[in-house]
């Protein structure tokens, strides 16, 4: 049901014959969601959702229209190509209008496989089911949500420029509670491969923690020394790589922002071993053939050994400062040039501090320090002489996330792996387990 | 003639009977293209319905839905963006041995909903057999009914010039202000046209309209590197174009601006305990968060344990825990004029109503729908069923919930006035909350310190934090209906997968005694923020 390179190519071109505009680029897109979510150790919604969508932007003189449909016939895209250039014909001037790219030569990336987007109902719901038993056999109670997507589009432009592309992607997250709601456990995973996904260790990862959280004791809130657990991370820095915004820097409204309207470009603001990149290729996490404006995505380095290497320029603003757009990032790579550690190894090396396994509802609260808020969720421990003592409550947090991985804060930093964000979505990044000195709790958070 | 802020009519909604006459609105061709009507949605509907019924749902509906979307932006004196866009499909949802099944499809035919309606019923079907507790529903009359957004001005007969030149002139008041660098303005209209029709005897049409006009406006200290932002405190409203011709738009983003810029001077606040005086432009954002999400019947019962959270509430705490000062009285309301949530029926055919959540500072009731209701004793539901989409699967959303205004004429300066130390807070900042809704900080966009009964002057980096009972038990003052506004949010995020939902929350201006109050720029690290509980 996805389009065909071939299906979105004559889609595309019919979209682009129908403009009349002195410049276009259209795009279109299909997609399939098939989802299960269980709650109370009980299957509650599933559903299955076919998508479709045309887009086209068109200029005339230097006047720029959008229009959308999601209906692919004939008479819709004229009809959206109308509006849109209805719309361009009374607008007011695009000043920041770049003319549509020409031909450009994409790497395909990867990131489809035919199993993940054609999973079988019945299998599903078996291993959910397998799943629930596994709550009721360590009488938690459970609840979750797997999904599997696979999308295909393309976009052209009046200048030439084709590309296609498709992706899948499946997912599984599980929180286990125990039945006196005193504790909570959640892991979540995600793949491109269906048959990559160890939906039986999602499920054991989260029972266990329920089942080792329980008791949770009060200790009072503070600075203490953190190891957070690779969804943690990806929680709290999941997407950094597109916080790397170089408008806003110059524009003095960024933490990369410096005084006398230069920004922080080439200064060491983290730990020298931390790398933070964007690679389309990699075996785990394939990005996007394209990056933003349509251009050929590359592996770029935003930092490297702990530097600031790269803010990102979108096509406009890159010729506004004489630059070359930035070719990403189109996904997020923390890595650490060092040797790597081990979370047993982190705990270990811990006189006292706190493990967290991961952060809700984080929001900013001072852009100029890249400082946040949010709460410790689903297991948080304390560790003392080495050794896990014991469970405790959660905490709210005040912290900023550019002290947080500063020189001098970050002591140990462990194997990157594929984590989502907890917040919801299919995004995912690679992250590694993080043993930080110094991590601010503001107060305490009764919540389970 | 500005728009009144304090317009606050309540309405029974405009529903129409069985055999009433169609309004104009379902033959106005300017509110959906041709091909919207060229779809027998009754046929489709009903050859839907009879064959789940034949593949063995007990109950089964589809929702045919059309939604328009228009977006301009802007920034200083560029177009960002006009765009416009249409969204058409059906979502067909059975029920079969007490198990859900949904599927749906953008193409709209009679072939392509027989298609859909196997395989939500195959979904249903595979789930079943795992099934440990089968899904039940509460009884709701059948009905046959049109309702639409009552409006003065439909927005998508504006054209997008008009739009974008009325952004640019917001942009143009903001930028006369001396110290400011940067302005961002944009709106978002949304209609949806939407068709129900369930095997429980509900056929129903809806036309939706809604808008979400914003600014904001920076002013930059390029020499220290320091920067601030005031956003427009009017928020979102089920509203048509009306709300941008006779509300002074451009009056209020050059009071943005000048605050942007005395904002970038502020003293830094001192944490410690204030009295706070919350505008309601500020406050509805923590009723949302803390009474809205509490009171949502499938978080006490664990089925947004995964994602959003569950509840601090529970059903033996109905109609005995305190949940705020007796002065405290929260009303859900799916018909209260300008709500974002406000609609003739829900997404099972359930007619939109009010209810007390709180009363007299007790809780006492929650957000239901059909398989929901009876989990607490309910024999009918409130009406909370919705979807953001017709690829989406409906399920509960939060209703208008307002806090009721005092009977009596207090006015923002009979607050300020019982107040000898305090901040007033405008507009919503930066907020969270933790996933039970008990543990939340707030901050805003405008605060003003009070001393001795008076505002005397800006202040910054400020927010508070505090548990939502301690709250709103510490609600001492209310505003009359003069102070009464009614703001919403146009993205409430839930669900998995993840849905939108536009919900708004009247509020009179409130006093709170003795809150905690934090700053937000000491440095994290340096031991500042201390913990004030």
């Amino acid at each position: 049901m996805l389009f065909t390179e071939s299906e979105a190519k004559k889609l595309t071109e019919k979209i682009l014959s129908y403009v009349k505009a002195d410049d276009a680029s259209a795009s279109v897109g299909s997609d399939k969601l098939s989802h299960l979510r269980f709650a109370n150790n009980n299957f509650l919604t599933s559903g299955s959702r076919l998508g479709r969508s045309a887009n086209v932007t068109v200029w005339i003189d230097g006047k720029r229209g959008s229009a959308s449909r999601n209906d692919v016939d004939d008479e819709s895209l004229k009809s959206m190509v109308e509006e849109a250039q209805k719309i361009a014909q009374n607008a007011p001037p695009d000043r920041e209008y770049m003319p549509t790219l020409g031909k450009q030569t994409y790497k395909s990336t990867g990131g489809y496989v035919e199993a993940t987007a054609n999973l079988s109902l019945n299998d599903r719901a078996k291993s959910v089911s397998n799943i629930i038993a596994e709550f009721e056999k360590n009488k938690v109670i459970g609840a979750g949500f797997h999904s599997a997507r696979s999308q295909a589009g393309a976009s052209a432009t009046k200048n030439g420029n084709f590309e296609f592309e498709r992706s899948t992607n499946v997912s599984l997250s599980v929180t286990s509670r125990t039945p006196d709601g005193t504790s909570s456990g959640y892991f979540l995973r995600n793949h491109f491969d269906i048959a990559k996904l160890d939906t039986k260790r999602i499920a054991s990862e989260s029972i266990k923690k329920a089942m080792q959280g329980r008791d949770a004791r009060t200790i009072d809130p503070g600075s203490y020394t953190v190891i957070l657990e690779p969804q943690a991370v990806a929680d709290i820095v999941g997407n950094l790589s597109f916080g790397f915004n170089a408008r806003n820097a110059e524009e003095g409204r960024s933490v990369y922002s410096a005084p006398g309207g230069k920004t922080r470009l080439g200064e060491k603001i983290f730990d020298e071993r931390i790398m933070i990149y964007s690679d389309p290729w990699h075996p785990e996490l394939p990005g996007s053939q394209s990056a933003q404006g349509g251009i050929p995505a590359q592996k770029i380095y935003m930092v490297r050994n702990g530097v600031l290497e790269n803010l990102v320029y979108n096509r406009f603003w890159a010729k506004q400062k004489e630059k070359q757009p930035t070719p990403g990032p189109v996904n997020t790579i923390f890595e650490t040039s060092g040797e790597k550690s081990r979370i047993e190894d982190m705990i270990r090396s811990t006189k006292r501090g706190i493990l967290v396994t991961r952060f809700w509802y984080i929001r900013s609260t001072d852009p100029r320090t890249a400082s946040s808020t949010g709460l410790t969720r689903d297991g948080v421990w304390l560790i003392e002489d080495g050794k896990i003592a014991y469970p405790v409550k959660n905490f709210r947090f005040n912290q900023s996330v550019t002290q947080m991985l500063a020189p001098g804060n970050v002591e140990m930093i462990g194997v990157s792996e594929r984590v989502g964000g907890s917040g919801g979505g299919s995004g995912a990044s690679l992250l590694p387990a993080l043993k930080l000195k110094s991590f601010n709790f503001t107060s305490q958070s009764e919540a389970v | 003639m500005t728009f009144s802020r304090r317009d606050f009519i309540k309405t029974a909604g405009v529903a129409f009977g069985t055999a009433a006459v169609l309004p104009s609105w379902v033959y106005d061709a300017q509110a959906a293209t041709e091909y919207y009507f060229d779809v027998n949605k009754n046929s489709i509907a009903d050859a839907v319905l009879a064959t789940a019924k034949r593949l063995g749902a007990s109950y089964a509906d589809i929702r045919i839905n059309r939604y328009r979307l228009e977006a301009v932006s802007t920034r200083e004196r560029q177009i960002q963006n006009l765009s416009a866009g249409q969204n058409f499909g059906f979502g067909v949802r059975v029920l079969v041995n007490g198990t859900w099944g949904f599927a749906a499809s953008p193409i709209v035919t009679a072939d392509e909903a027989q298609r859909v309606t196997r395989e939500a019923i195959d979904i249903a079907k595979a789930n079943a057999r795992f099934q440990r507790k089968k899904i039940e529903l509460v009884p709701t009359p059948k009905v046959e009914a049109k309702w639409r957004t009552p409006i003065e001005k439909d927005p998508f007969e504006v054209p997008a010039e008009e739009k974008a030149a009325l952004l640019l002139k917001i942009n143009e008041a903001a930028l006369a202000v001396q110290g400011i660098n940067f302005v961002n303005s944009s709106m978002a209209w949304v209609n949806e046209q939407k068709y129900l029709a369930t095997s429980d005897g509900v056929k129903v049409e809806q036309y939706l309209i809604r808008g979400n006009p914003s600014f904001s406006a920076t002013a930059v200290n390029r020499a220290s590197g320091d920067f601030q932002a005031v956003n427009s405190l009017r928020e979102a409203q089920s509203i048509g174009y009306e709300y941008m011709t006779k509300y002074d738009w451009p009056a209020e983003a050059r009071e943005a601006a000048e605050h942007a810029v005395m904002k970038l001077k502020a003293p830094s606040v001192k944490p410690g305990k204030y009295d706070l005086i919350l505008h309601p432009s500020h406050l509805f954002l923590t009723i949302h968060e803390s009474v809205g999400h509490s009171t949502e019947l499938d978080r006490a019962m664990l089925w947004e344990a995964n994602y959003a959270g569950t509840s601090f509430l529970t059903p033996d705490k109905t109609g005995k825990l305190q949940f705020g000062s007796k002065i405290v009285n929260f009303v859900a309301d799916r018909t209260q004029k300008f709500g974002l949530a406000t609609v003739g029926y829900d997404d099972e055919g359930v007619p939109g109503q009010e209810w007390h959540i709180v009363k007299d500072g007790v809780f006492v009731d929650w957000q239901t729908t059909r398989d929901t209701a009876q989990l607490v004793g309910h024999d009918k539901s409130y009406g909370c069923l919705h979807a953001d989409s017709w690829g989406s699967v409906p399920f509960p959303r939060m209703p208008n919930l307002s806090l009721e205004p005092a009977k009596e004429d207090v006015s923002e300066e009979d607050l300020i006035a019982g107040v000898e130390n305090g901040i007033m807070i405008h507009g919503r900042g930066s907020y969270s909350i933790d996933q039970q809704r008990y543990n939340f900080q707030f901050g805003g966009q405008t605060f003003w310190e009070i001393k001795n009964g008076k505002k005397t002057g800006m202040l910054r980096d400020v927010a508070y934090q505090s548990r939502t009972t301690d709250f709103w038990g510490a609600c001492d003052g209310l505003g009359g209906r003069s102070t009464y506004d009614i703001p919403g949010s146009f993205n409430d995020g839930k669900g998995e997968p993840g849905q939108s939902n536009a919900v708004s929350h009247g509020c009179p201006t409130a006093r709170f005694r003795q809150i905690n109050v934090l700053n937000t720029a000491s440095s994290p690290n340096s031991g500042d923020m201390e913990d004030h509980d």
